[in-house]
């Protein structure tokens, strides 16, 4: 995909759908489409307000997307947002992401127990442990001031970037974007302090932290 | 006013209904009024463990049913004219009683007794959720195994959900040798998953077996180390500070050096 017809960017009142100035339509629906399938569950439940560039989009245009982000299991809010900033191109939207951290950051001052679990649209930090059988699941980083023991979805809205770090990291599995990976079969030794894992390469990387990162 | 406690797992199959029935009898022991309570609905035991099965008549959901009266339906226990069991109903459900319903019958047992130790069943369905409504207090079984362990995690979670906190847990059959070889987990690994306060730990042991087959619960038996650490568990209940006892026989020479002073941690 080289050229983006839209992109989906969270906030803490829910998520923003934006469509690409000059973007065709039919794309900006595939696009909608093929983004909701491949995190459907993250997705779930959410509502979506649209932002629309400089190119009004007409009443039926609305009906359509709305109908996609229906059939997803989430709610459309009609009533359209004025872009904050104008709506940039594919390109530099991305690398605008990389750069700039996602703002909003959930404070959890508590531990995860088995059966619980945290969604969030931006960076997550568990004041606590998140004990196997729960789950952290955010946009942005996800730091546990605790031991990981549980799964951790850094990155799910597709940001490979995003880092997990945790005072262990033991996670059954830890996710970053589209990159899985899981704990060894075999018991290995305890991790001696704190680590963090990204994505080196198409693998998902632990190592010690170190402040100079 | 008395206080209400539930005994609960997750799990089943880890002695929820055999540290009920040591517990209760323990407390009776020690002169307390108490009542225990059956909210296993469909599969009772606690009669069993306690030997009172033949002297049922009307059980848990005859009293919230209305066909007699609470005091009709408790059976005093062989041995202690404090002790009663409120058995459960073995040919009804779970959802033959509702959570408010066994709050009510809480609130009504605890105004006679000093202690209402709930009986919880295995699951966290309806069956849990009505064992739990009206707890003060809630003791958490689990064996040193993963997935009692795990199942013991998810139920602190729902209880902190019902706002029971401050649970206290309990770490039954712990194989010192096997814990010595590497191969149980150890207290220290369960409380890293955890973390709650420990209130007692019970070594695994046969005569548990025997006393539940016979109806004579172990914490009667005076020479048997479970029995033993089921009454450090109601002392504790009382508010005494009881040192956890030493699970694995040190033998002779190391015995001697404590007597001593000479060994040993404490």
């Amino acid at each position: 995909m080289t050229t983006e017809a839209c992109v989906i960017k969270g906030n803490r009142h829910g998520l923003l759908l934006s469509v690409m100035e000059g973007a065709p339509f039919v794309d900006v629906l595939a696009q909608l489409r093929a983004k909701l399938s491949a995190h459907r569950e993250f997705f779930q439940g959410a509502v979506v307000r649209l932002q629309s560039g400089s190119t009004p989009l007409t009443d039926e245009q609305i009906q359509q997307l709305s109908a996609v982000v229906q059939e997803f299991g989430m709610t459309f809010d009609g009533t359209a947002v004025a872009p904050s900033q104008p709506v940039r191109p594919a390109e530099t939207t991305t690398a605008h992401r990389r750069e700039e951290p996602l703002d909003d950051t959930k404070l959890v001052r508590r531990s995860l127990r088995s059966g619980q679990s945290i969604h969030y649209s931006g960076n997550v930090v568990i004041m606590g442990d998140v004990n196997p059988g729960s789950e952290v699941v955010a946009s942005g980083d996800i730091l546990v001031l605790g031991a990981l023991r549980g799964v951790a979805h850094a990155g799910a809205e597709g940001n490979a970037k995003a880092v997990v770090f945790a005072f262990r990291l033991e996670p059954t599995q830890l996710r970053i974007a589209h990159f899985i990976s899981r704990a060894p079969d075999e018991k290995g030794p305890h991790p001696t302090g704190p680590e963090l894992a990204q994505v080196v390469e198409n693998l998902i990387q632990i190592k010690p932290y170190e402040k100079t990162q | 006013m008395g206080k209400a406690i539930v005994i609960t797992s997750g799990k089943g199959g880890v002695g929820k209904t055999t540290t009920s029935a040591n517990i209760g009898t323990g407390l009776a022991q020690n002169k307390h009024k108490v009542v225990l309570v059956d909210a296993d609905i469909g599969l009772r035991n606690l009669d069993v463990v306690l030997g009172l099965e033949n002297r049922i008549v009307y059980d848990l959901v005859d009293v919230v049913e209305e066909r007699c009266r609470l005091r009709q339906a408790l059976i005093k226990d062989k041995r202690y004219d404090s002790m009663f069991l409120l058995p459960a109903a073995q040919t009804r459900e779970k959802d033959s009683v509702s959570p408010e319903q066994m709050r009510q019958l809480v609130v009504n047992l605890k105004k006679e007794f000093d202690y209402v130790i709930v009986d919880c069943p295995a699951g966290i369905e309806q069956g849990f959720k009505n064992a739990i409504a009206g707890a003060d207090m809630a003791l958490i079984v689990t064996t040193p195994e993963v997935s009692a362990v795990r199942d013991a995690d998810r139920i602190i979670g729902l209880l902190e959900a019902s706002e029971l906190y401050d649970p206290q847990l309990v770490v039954n059959r712990v194989r010192p040798d096997m814990v010595r070889r590497g191969d149980m987990m150890d207290i220290q690994d369960i409380n890293d998953i955890l973390a709650i306060n420990l209130i007692g730990v019970i070594p695994d042991d046969e005569s548990i077996i025997v006393s539940t087959n016979r109806g004579e619960p172990v914490v009667l038996d005076q020479k048997s180390r479970s029995g033993q650490a089921y009454r450090n568990i109601v002392r504790r209940l009382e508010g005494a500070e009881v040192p956890f006892m030493e699970l694995e026989d040190k033998g002779v020479v190391h015995r001697l050096k404590a007597l001593f002073g000479m060994g040993g941690k404490r």
